[in-house]
């Protein structure tokens, strides 16, 4: 039992989940309350409305996140993400315009297997690239960030593109709760994550990749298949791109080539404010989607707390800074602690 | 006699660990001493704390009689102590001359004077003895070379004392001796040379006074005069050795498991047979670069621009790639453990089962207790040191990091097991561990491969010793043909 707890409570994501709860705290007790029509007070951050909102916000680059942290913990970074969810939207959004109307079911299984294909080759494109032509993860993810978003917007022809209403109704279900509350995307940021999370930490495959981003040279040495685990984490980081962009073309009910411009970076920044060390060997999922939202709930205190909005990048990027450099230390202290506690 | 340096209670306190105790001792000015024990003995530490690289927690130290603190390497060498290290720092993609005026490069109106720093870089390397081009790039440079240019920073630096921490664990014979006959010269001129190692021929052979440590604590210091391998051994692990002995495999060995016929690889080694048989202990001989490590990785399939054929249990087999060798029921511990064999910043569970992940795994999924099952009952057999198996291995010691990666390949059951270099830089204790566990794994019908540039250990493990030069295969000697001087000259070329 008391085994247990100082796992917990030295496990990487504790520092994480306490500093999430912390904002929560500080927003709550900060944001005020107003008096509904009803009568009763609520508090202008702590209420369902916000938190799901706020949840939503954060998860289609959480999603994304979960995917991309196995890049970076292979010691690799995939700046094309952004540009494969723009890619996954609209060609679900051109094929299901084409094909015409449909079922439900056949509408959200096309769909979803559309983005997600187009998502997986994507990421499968970029593996094969890093491997078969040995240049870096930056430069080839560099270039299929333009190279996708450019074929979007030319066979979009830089249009919009409408997702069948039926879809929005899948994403938008209230699955029960009260109206004007939408908990979809939420709930698929915690099944990825726990997907990911058990992926990483229980499979083979996530061994690997730890092991490859230690150390390339000792990971040959061990018999690993060297181009499978990179060419896999390229593959996952696709495939959770193209999930994210099923969830966030049907959730706004439209895709067009400029969807998720510039998400790669808050997504990087998910991962590395979640504990993921860019020298790879270092990460986990359930950190890249606790960054995610702590990114999001920092933008939030802005709004919540009525700053001028003017200044969110400049608070985004010093907030990023310190969350890193705080995570350093405190992995720092845990293992110093850890040390201690191993030599008793 | 003037004293170079004292220590009067020195303590180092790392996080789990009490790596010095109160250690007292003096250093002779102009002498040579050693500081010798077992890995995590503290050895290293006092050797750091000296060199400035770490601080003390308690007690003083005097350089010349006079009190020092150092908070970096710069204040030591301003006191006159320089530190060669065991993992050398420079800038490999630097030349010589660059890398040795590192610290200060000579300009000329704001631009880098290479005309200056040429003649600078020469003159230091020449005040040594040594003769390079100072113009070459340092990542080009054999490690002994390094060395030499780390020595000739540390003199031209006007270093008084220098540290040397187990400078020749990664050298071959003939560069140690290089390395033996610069420190007779330095010692001529007056330099006093800290010795940390746990090689007895060099502390004999090199060293006027040995101190050792023992968990932290200072045993004894004595001349080297005094004392024979033996009782120094015993002091440095508090216990007669009794594995201090040669391993003999007894038996006769089994069928032929391993086969390479021909193995020829551009520029690396051409044309070199060998067999193993189950249950022998093979040794394979050869100066640096004749070609040992690279036929070890060739057959390990890590050479793709090797042909040859190889047989294995008679079946002719392509091994294209470590897996392929895996397979067939190969393993290889390399000889760079931190480059090649570990994960470093993974706990040691994690390093210890990764080549054998898909046997303890149904579907991908990993089955944790028979993981962990595996890895402690491979830790109790090799006796690996570690506070628990989650712990990161970079925090290991040089002898518990080899066990490791010894678990590594005993996990995954080989038919043959090549060993690349499997001591060094191991203490004497463990090293008799190793040395125990090939002979245990030959008489189970393993067939190993030792590849060592310790001729001692070669000649006390091996059945058989295939000694190599320039790439080819030199001779073979049997076990009772086998001594130093036959192997020497096999090695060397000379009838």
């Amino acid at each position: 039992m008391q085994a247990t707890l100082r796992k917990i409570l030295g496990s990487q994501e504790t520092g994480l989940v306490a500093v999430v709860l912390l904002v929560t705290i500080a927003l709550t007790v900060l944001a005020g309350s107003h008096v509904d029509r009803g009568g009763v007070s609520i508090n202008n951050f702590w209420n369902a409305n916000t938190l799901i909102q706020t949840a939503t916000d954060a998860s289609f680059f959480a999603i994304m996140a979960v995917g991309a942290t196995m890049v970076i913990i292979s010691g690799g970074i995939d700046l094309s993400v952004g540009s494969i969810y723009a890619l996954s939207g609209v060609t679900m959004a051109l094929v299901l315009r084409a094909i015409g109307p449909m079922g439900t079911f056949a509408t959200s299984a096309s769909g979803l297997l559309i983005c997600a294909g187009v998502g997986l080759l994507c990421g499968v494109l970029n593996g094969a690239l890093v491997v078969v032509l040995r240049v870096h993860p930056f430069i080839i993810t560099l270039g299929s960030m333009w190279v996708l978003r450019g074929i979007a917007f030319v066979t979009t022809r830089a249009e919009s593109i409408i997702v069948p209403p039926t879809l929005t109704q899948v994403t938008k279900a209230s699955l029960g709760m009260a109206g004007g509350l939408y908990p979809v995307p939420m709930l698929s940021m915690i099944v990825v994550t726990v997907i990911g999370a058990i992926y990483l930490t229980r499979t083979v495959m996530g061994r690997h990749i730890f092991a490859f981003g230690g150390n390339v040279e000792a990971s040959r040495f061990a018999g690993l298949s060297l181009s499978r685990i990179q060419i896999g984490v390229f593959a996952i980081s696709g495939l959770t791109a193209g999930l994210a962009a099923f969830l966030g073309a049907t959730f706004y009910g439209s895709a067009s080539s400029g969807d998720a411009q510039g998400y790669e970076l808050y997504v990087i920044a998910s991962a590395v404010v979640g504990g993921a060390s860019l020298i790879g060997g270092k990460g986990s999922a359930v950190g890249a989607m606790l960054g995610a939202l702590l990114i999001v709930l920092i933008r939030q205190s802005i709004r919540t707390l009525h700053f001028d909005q003017n200044y969110e990048w400049i608070v985004i990027g010093c907030a990023i800074i310190v969350a890193v450099v705080v995570d350093q230390w405190s992995t720092r202290l845990a293992s110093r602690r850890f040390n201690r506690a191993a030599a008793r | 006699m003037e004293t170079a340096v004292t220590l009067e209670h020195v303590s180092k306190r790392f996080p789990g660990v009490q790596a010095l105790s109160g250690v007292s001792l003096e250093i002779a000015a102009g002498s040579c001493h050693a500081l010798c024990g077992e890995n995590g003995a503290g050895k290293s530490t006092l050797g750091k704390i000296l060199a400035g690289l770490q601080a003390p927690d308690g007690g003083q130290v005097f350089v010349f009689g006079r009190e020092v603190q150092f908070s970096s390497p710069h204040d030591a060498l301003a006191a006159g102590i320089a530190m060669v290290h065991q993992e050398l720092a420079f800038c490999e993609n630097m030349s010589v001359a660059e890398n040795l005026c590192l610290g200060s490069i000579p300009t000329r109106g704001g631009f880098v004077d290479r005309e200056e720093m040429r003649n600078r870089a020469s003159a230091q390397l020449a005040e040594t003895g040594t003769m390079l081009d100072v113009d070459g790039r340092l990542g080009e440079l054999s490690i002994g070379n390094r060395q030499m240019v780390q020595i000739a920073a540390a003199v031209g630096g006007g270093a008084r004392i220098i540290v040397f921490d187990e400078p020749t664990s990664s050298l071959s014979q003939a560069e140690a001796d290089r390395l033996y006959a610069l420190i007779g010269r330095l010692k001529t001129r007056g330099v006093t040379c800290i010795f940390v190692s746990h090689r007895m021929p060099e502390i004999f052979a090199l060293c006027d006074t040995v101190s050792v440590l023992r968990d932290g604590g200072h045993v004894a210091t004595r001349p080297t005069s005094e004392l024979t391998e033996a009782q120094l051994v015993e002091l440095m692990i508090g216990r007669p050795l009794a594995e201090y002995l040669p391993v003999a495999s007894d038996g006769p060995p089994g069928n032929e498991v391993l086969r390479a016929e021909a193995l020829t690889s551009p520029g690396l080694f051409t044309d070199v047979s060998l067999s193993l048989r189950a249950g022998e202990v093979v040794g394979l001989a050869g100066l640096m670069g004749a070609g040992r490590s690279e036929v070890a990785a060739a057959i390990f399939g890590l050479d793709p621009e090797s042909v040859g054929r190889i047989f294995v249990k008679g079946k002719a087999e392509r091994i294209a790639d470590p897996q392929d060798a895996i397979r067939l029921g190969i393993g290889f511990a390399p000889e760079d453990r931190k480059r090649q064999g570990l994960v470093l910043s993974q706990s040691a569970l994690h390093n210890a089962s990764l080549p054998t992940l898909n046997r303890l795994s149904r579907f991908s999924w990993i089955n944790m207790a028979k993981e962990r099952a595996q890895t402690s009952t491979l830790f109790n057999r090799l006796r690996v040191r570690t506070p628990s198996l989650d712990a990161v291995v970079a925090g290991l010691s040089g002898g518990n990091q080899q066990k490791v990666v010894l678990a590594k390949w005993l996990a995954a059951k080989p038919e043959v097991l090549i060993l690349d270099e499997p001591t060094r830089g191991v203490d004497v204790g463990a090293k008799a561990e190793i040395h125990a566990l090939i002979g245990e794994l030959a008489a189970q019908g393993t067939a190993v491969l030792v590849i060592s540039s310790e001729l001692p250990e070669v000649l006390r493990l091996a059945d058989r010793i295939i000694v190599l030069r320039e790439g080819r295969v030199a001779g073979e000697l049997a076990r009772a043909a086998a001594t130093q001087s036959a192997l020497l000259r096999l090695m060397a070329g000379v009838a």
